[in-house]
């Protein structure tokens, strides 16, 4: 085990180094989450309505409900990017067959290039929730951080299966995978990103509850917004939790098969 | 340890062929129809250097890439100190060292020494150790000044000798290299080859399988010759009894009887 965490920092160690020999996107990234902060702000005072207030939380502003909802999406970006970029880069620079004849089996070395980009999307959520919390009120002081962890960590276990399954289709068929498009479109409407699941058509609630993005942030707005400790999000939690163990087990065994038709069909590293 | 470093053991692998359009979405689940390797046995024994010689289509990289885990065999057996490519592919990735002939494969951003750090570690060789060992080989490479330098502003010759150095960064019992002086200099493959002979074969007694269509090289390094044709291995032995058994006097013409190719046939695919 001991091993296996070694190996994934190797990987987050590698990622560093190469974002540290690009200076200026981090500090742009800073400044474009002030703007990011700075537009839900206005648009929730615009949109602010006694409709809306109901259909909210209570006591949640929309500008806190809605930054949460986009910041905490950026998981599920990550997730279903993350690996599939590694996996391009891997094969565009002709680094994967030199990592698939070292020690360290090709699961392992995705698992440890997506740590980088999930760190990076971690510090995107503190700055943007840091500007709304300095400027624009953001009730960060009403945060459960244990609660915030734990979702989190939930979170990025469920998503992570997702990318998984992603990249298994990307080395399979060698290109963008459209159903990884149309589950970001999806969640995006039903997932509770900028609205409530509640204000949704019956059917489309329905699906909204077979998708884990709508618990991440059920459970992610409990824990920042309404200082709900672990008893108050265990539904929500434990379901992230159930998604996690299914997914992320089905979505190795995807992938590994995945990997063993590429050696047998010879396309490993086609592009 | 078993006698032999590599045992391949009538091995064959058919690929299917391209599909393309619609019909590219069934590729992966394509019938293999397309014959690269044809039942192909012989042994490598502990501490011998093979050269696999043949032209374009051989099948010398898929056999290597068998061997180095990479493809799965059809039928038959490819076997590294004992273990099977197929069956215990960790194992046998512990024991050797692969040095691709193309896509040498290093991220571009990184230091070569970041980049053979980062690979090293990957082979769980430990700070010190690794440190000692880049030391060594990048002297004996001369590689010391490109260390500190990202991997884009090198010349595909130090890539390559790079490359090769990472191939023989955790010490491997066998060897896989597939045109290892491909982009190098006539000074470098010298050079190389020299250091091959010495260092890892005749001090560390690693275990080579080569593959090369340059014929002085595999006469420097070569203790046999297994011949390739189409997926078929025509001939293996030494390249004096290749010559004596097909009456040539050189390696050259001995290739050139054996497969039926003329000789110039090798020259136009070695390296200037």
């Amino acid at each position: 085990m001991m091993g296996v965490i070694r190996d994934l920092l190797v990987f987050f160690q590698r990622d560093v180094r190469i974002a540290s020999s690009y200076r200026s996107p981090f500090v742009l990234e800073l400044v474009e989450a002030l703007f990011g902060a700075a537009m839900f702000y206005y648009v929730a005072r615009f949109v602010d309505s006694p409709e809306l207030r109901q259909a909210l939380p209570q006591g949640t502003s929309y500008f806190a409900y809605s930054l949460v909802g986009f910041v905490f999406f950026d998981y599920l970006h990550a997730a279903l990017d993350s690996f599939d970029r590694t996996l391009e880069e891997a094969r565009d620079t002709g680094t994967l067959e030199p990592l698939l004849v070292t020690q360290v089996s090709l699961p392992v070395a995705l698992i440890g290039s997506s740590i980088y980009p999930f760190v990076l999307t971690t510090l995107r959520v503190a700055v943007y929730l840091g500007w709304g919390s300095a400027l624009f009120d953001f009730p960060l002081r009403q945060a459960n951080w244990l609660s915030v962890l734990l979702v989190l960590a939930a979170t990025m276990l469920s998503f992570a299966g997702l990318g998984i399954f992603s990249s298994a289709f990307l080395l399979l068929f060698k290109r963008g995978n459209p159903s990884k498009w149309f589950f970001l479109g999806v969640s995006s409407v039903v997932g509770g990103m900028l609205f409530p699941v509640s204000v949704l058509p019956s059917w489309l609630q329905i699906i909204a509850h077979l998708n884990p993005v709508t618990y991440a942030l059920d459970a992610m707005r409990g824990a920042l917004l309404g200082r709900a400790n672990l008893s108050a999000i265990a539904q929500p939690l434990l379901i992230l939790f159930l998604f996690a163990v299914l997914l992320l087990p089905t979505s190795i065994l995807a992938f590994s098969w995945a990997l063993r038709r590429t050696k047998i069909t010879g396309t490993l590293s086609h592009r | 340890m078993p006698d032999f470093a590599i045992t391949i053991d009538r091995l064959e692998k058919s690929f299917p062929r391209a599909l393309s359009g619609w019909r590219a979405l069934l590729q992966p689940f394509a019938a293999p129809t397309l014959e690269a390797l044809r039942g192909i046995s012989f042994q490598v024994k502990t501490g011998e250097a093979v050269a696999l010689l043949g032209t374009n289509g051989a099948g010398k990289s898929t056999l290597l890439r068998i061997l180095a885990t990479l493809l799965l065999p059809t039928r038959g057996r490819a076997l590294v100190v004992g273990h099977d490519s197929a069956r215990e592919p960790a194992a046998v990735r512990r024991q050797l060292g692969y040095h691709a002939g193309s896509d040498l494969g290093f991220y571009a951003r990184l230091t070569a020494e970041e980049n053979l750090r980062f690979f090293g570690q990957l082979n769980h060789l430990s700070g010190s150790y690794l440190r000692l060992r880049i030391a060594t080989l990048s002297e004996q490479f001369e590689l010391g000044a490109a260390l500190g330098n990202q991997v884009r502003t090198l010349s595909s010759g130090t890539i390559q000798r790079l490359s090769l150095l990472r191939a023989l960064l955790h010490e491997p019992k066998v060897l896989l290299l597939d045109e290892p002086t491909r982009s190098l200099d006539a000074l470098a493959a010298s050079d190389f080859r020299k250091f091959l002979k010495a260092e890892v074969l005749q001090r560390q007694g690693t275990s080579l399988l080569f593959a090369s269509h340059t014929l002085s090289e595999i006469e420097l390094l070569a203790d046999r010759v297994a011949i390739l044709k189409t997926g078929n291995l025509l001939a293996i032995d030494t390249p004096a009894a290749l010559k004596s058994a097909s009456g040539a006097s050189t390696l050259e013409e001995a290739f050139s009887r054996l497969t039926g190719h003329s000789a110039h046939f090798l020259q136009e695919l070695a390296p200037s």
